[in-house]
């Protein structure tokens, strides 16, 4: 019982994806190790001297229907057998249908004692091959479920596709699931390092999220800095007095929700022009975005600050009086709108320093996404346990994974957590050490809800 | 009360199941790796090891002594054939989806029932009836079958050993024939347990526990359960039928009433179940203490359990066939003897060199045989 637990990793993904082909690689390159596979009922793996257990998938489901409570009563049944001897296994391969739910297997992890304390669950592997996931990413919610769960993502096959649609596959999958490496092969041709030992499901790796891949979405998808003189200034929406000039906000928006005579809109100040004040503002303005909008009509002021402003539009248009008490760089956020934006000092329509468009959420092309939220300063203990417990609560059903790292007030200790579905792990670990204290926290699940979240969470800052 | 070592055996890997013979004569061991090993209780003493079933050994099981009163004919007149008592006849199952017959006399391989592609994880011999029930001391009263195993002519007609492999369950006659097969449970059968009368056989299996009658191969009732069973045991008086579940909990039937209890509260998973002789207590594992329930009377419900501590989990539990003392096994290689009625329960600490797998008392409750994670046997001698 003193043996540390046997890592398993556990490999998904559809039907002629390639599974097989990267399981068999990992045998044949794993010499002198001890592995045993797990494969379904379909499996074909064939290494010799290895020890291969062929399996049906089991669901244990529950009678209350919590599919927060399954789990896979045929591993619980293998494994526990594996465990029947002398020598030691190095690690474990599961091979799953490529219909099978990732949850289950995960939660079999987690839920049953002898699993827990026996096992490590290393991570999941999903492989999507190139050539075809597009179709199934379109037909089923499991090829997606499997994208969202993995803590690898294998993307197979990539000599049967343009490097354009490549590219493009990868920035779909990478929306969905924003925390897993991604990783490009054409014969499931990756190094081993790339899918063993990923500590996906570990406290201490959960801090290695790449912030670059946390914040690809935003409740803006357009923000502006202008140096802006004090005085009364002029915000204007639509095409009357100076339409089409150039150095308005003009291009065209696709994917456009809600009330079109209705544009959201924040004006934050920044310190300057620099990367680090334009971050801070943009960070502060994902906040406001969260917040409750104030709605004005056309012809009423607008203010710079922490309120979100909701444009009542006439027919698109609208000129919005805006009073800028001290000179310096402001950063004009935009929901999404259809309408060009500009800023009128004394009547002269004056060019942004800086603009940048955003990876906006409401790209909506597939129901499994990741919800980043990152923000500056300390969070309330209670009120985040309160949180995290009631969501986990009425949405784990829907939330595959999350990580984060957190800073909990009255800790010197970053708070590290990871969950799967309902089961929530979190841990303090090292001190922050004097690095400026901050929380990252990631969601990947389906039918997200970005503002509530973002909304919440800032409800938990202290 | 002193435990004594009497002799220690090795397999070549971790010992996954025990049997002693019906007569205390001989103790099979077999091994996760396959291997069997038949030794003499007396000495230890063993011949080379039977090879078990490829794949590996999940399973085995004696068959038990046929008294003089089942036999078809006295010994007397069946005297020229010289055949095998049925007492050295054990079963075996493993991962090639097969039973296996042994002979323990003569190392030989006597029958297999190939049962398909799961793997063969329980295995139960039908208790014979009460008229014909098994002794315990040794005596000229039991017979011997009158001709060898591969013609059973003789031994009594509800001889039957009980087989469940995968989601599949089948009656095997004791030539290894296949008596009944009966429909798939609705997923893999996780134990089986007969009823100590023989009548019939529960067989468990997540969402349930289905009797099936012996005789008419029908089945009597259906106890259903929304999770996952470990294990499963009747009273000795047939009063409670018991599982041990995964979620975690012990669940009681008491099947001629149609009641049901329900004991929750497990730290872990509950994976092994043990009743005494007398029905009174139920002891199980589940956690760092042997839970020990009274189903005196009423039953637990109300009851406080009597709980054994242990300083890990505990991972095997066995009362005495006919006496009171509870052997209990915990994961750091502890093994502890218990008397649950007493005050002081505790009469004996052992420390094993490794967590113990399997624990079996002998047919007469003097020895009791212990095998471990390392593989090594043990039967140690209870002295009081």
């Amino acid at each position: 019982m003193s043996d540390a637990p046997i890592p398993v990793t556990v490999l998904t993904g559809f039907l002629g994806a390639g599974k097989t082909t990267l399981l068999n690689r990992i045998l044949t390159e794993q010499h002198g190790r001890k592995l045993a596979v797990i494969e379904n009922e379909f499996g074909e793996v064939g290494v010799d001297n290895q020890l291969v257990v062929s399996s049906e998938e089991e669901l244990f489901a529950m009678n209350n229907g919590c599919i927060c409570c399954s789990v896979r009563g045929d591993l619980i049944r293998i494994l526990g057998r594996l465990l029947k001897r002398t020598d030691r296994l190095d690690g474990i391969l599961i091979e799953t249908t490529g219909l099978a739910d990732p949850g289950p297997v995960a939660q079999t992890f987690f839920t049953d004692d002898e699993m827990r304390t026996r096992f490590r669950l290393d991570a999941i592997v999903t492989v999507v091959d190139a050539k075809h996931i597009l179709l199934h990413l379109d037909r089923s919610p499991e090829a997606k479920k499997q994208i969202g769960f993995a803590d690898v993502l294998i993307l197979n096959k990539t000599d049967l596709v343009s490097p354009a649609e490549l590219d493009a596959l990868e920035s779909r999958i990478r929306r969905m699931n924003t925390a897993a490496k991604v990783h490009r092969a054409r014969n499931a041709d990756v190094p081993l390092s790339a899918v063993l030992e990923v500590g996906g499901f570990s406290l201490s790796r959960a801090a290695e999220l790449d912030p670059k891949f946390l914040q690809p979405q935003y409740p803006f998808e357009w923000a502006g800095a202008y140096m802006l003189p004090a005085g009364n200034h002029k915000l204007i929406i639509g095409h009357h007095d100076h339409a089409h000039e150039p150095g308005g906000h003009d291009h065209e928006h696709h994917h456009h929700q809600g009330n079109a005579n209705e544009l959201d809109v924040v004006i934050m100040p920044a310190k300057s022009l620099e990367e680090k004040d334009l971050a801070a503002a943009r960070d502060a303005a994902v906040l406001v975005f969260a917040d409750w909008e104030n709605r004005v009509k056309s012809g009423e002021a607008v203010a710079p600050g922490g309120t979100l402003h909701r444009l009542l539009l006439e027919a698109g248009d609208g000129s919005y009086p805006l009073k800028i008490g001290q000179r310096g760089v402001y950063v004009v956020f935009e929901g999404c709108g259809e309408d060009p934006l500009h800023i009128q000092v004394a009547g002269e329509t004056v060019r942004p320093s800086w603009q940048q468009d955003f990876e906006h959420n409401h790209s909506h092309e597939d129901d499994v996404t990741s919800v980043g939220l990152t923000a500056p300063g300390d969070l309330d203990p209670r009120r985040l346990n309160e949180w995290i417990g009631r969501l986990l609560q009425t949405q784990g059903a829907d939330i595959y994974r999350m990580k984060g790292v957190l800073s909990v007030k009255g800790s010197p200790n970053r708070l590290v957590c990871q969950g799967v579905h309902m089961l929530f792990d979190g841990k303090y670990d090292r001190p922050w050490n004097g690095e400026p204290r901050s929380n990252t926290l990631v969601f990947i699940g389906k039918n997200l809800d970005r503002t509530a979240l973002t909304e919440a969470f800032k409800a938990c800052l202290a | 009360m002193n435990l004594i070592k009497h002799w220690a055996g090795q397999l070549d890997d971790y010992v996954i199941d025990l049997a002693w013979s019906p007569d205390g004569d001989r103790l099979a061991a077999a091994s996760g790796a396959g291997p069997v090993m038949v030794f003499s209780a007396a000495s230890g003493a063993t011949a080379s090891p039977l090879p078990g079933h490829e794949g590996g050994t999940n399973c085995l099981a004696w068959m038990p002594v046929v008294p003089a009163a089942a036999a078809g004919s006295p010994p007397s007149e069946t005297a020229g054939g010289l055949p095998p008592p049925a007492s050295v006849i054990f079963a075996s199952g493993g991962q090639d989806g097969a039973v296996k017959f042994w002979d323990a006399a003569t190392g030989q391989h006597t029958g297999t029932a190939a049962l398909g592609k799961s793997w063969v994880e329980q295995l139960a011999w039908r208790p014979l009836s009460q008229k014909s029930e098994v002794r315990n001391q040794k005596s000229e009263e039991i017979s011997v079958p009158p001709h060898a195993s591969s013609d059973v002519r003789s031994l009594p007609s509800d001889l039957c050993l009980a087989a469940a492999a995968g989601r599949q369950f089948t009656l095997l006659n004791a030539d290894a024939s296949v008596r009944h097969t009966f429909p798939p449970a609705p997923k893999t059968i996780s134990a089986l347990a007969w009823h100590p009368q023989g009548g019939a056989v529960a067989v468990a299996y997540f969402g349930g526990v289905c009797l099936w009658d012996a005789g008419t191969f029908a089945a009597q009732k259906e106890f259903a359960y929304g999770n996952g069973i470990h294990a499963l045991v009747w009273s000795p008086d047939g009063k409670w039928l018991v599982s041990g579940n995964q979620d975690p909990s012990v669940h009681l039937w008491l099947p001629a009433e149609d009641q049901e209890f329900h004991m929750s509260g497990y730290e872990g998973k509950v994976k092994h179940l043990s009743f005494d002789h007398s029905s009174h207590w139920l002891a199980t594992s589940g956690g760092r203490e042997v839970c020990t329930w009274d189903c005196s009377g009423e039953g637990p419900e109300g009851r406080d359990p009597t709980m054994l501590p242990h300083d890990a989990p505990v991972c095997a539990v066995a009362f005495q066939r006919r006496h009171g003392l509870l052997a209990a096994a915990s994961e750091d290689g502890a093994l502890q003897l218990w008397s649950p009625e007493r005050k002081q329960p505790l009469r004996a600490t052992m420390r094993l060199p490794a967590p113990a797998t399997r624990l079996g008392w002998s047919p007469d409750d003097r020895l009791l045989a212990i095998g471990t994670e390392s593989g090594a046997v043990f039967v140690l001698r209870c002295e009081l």
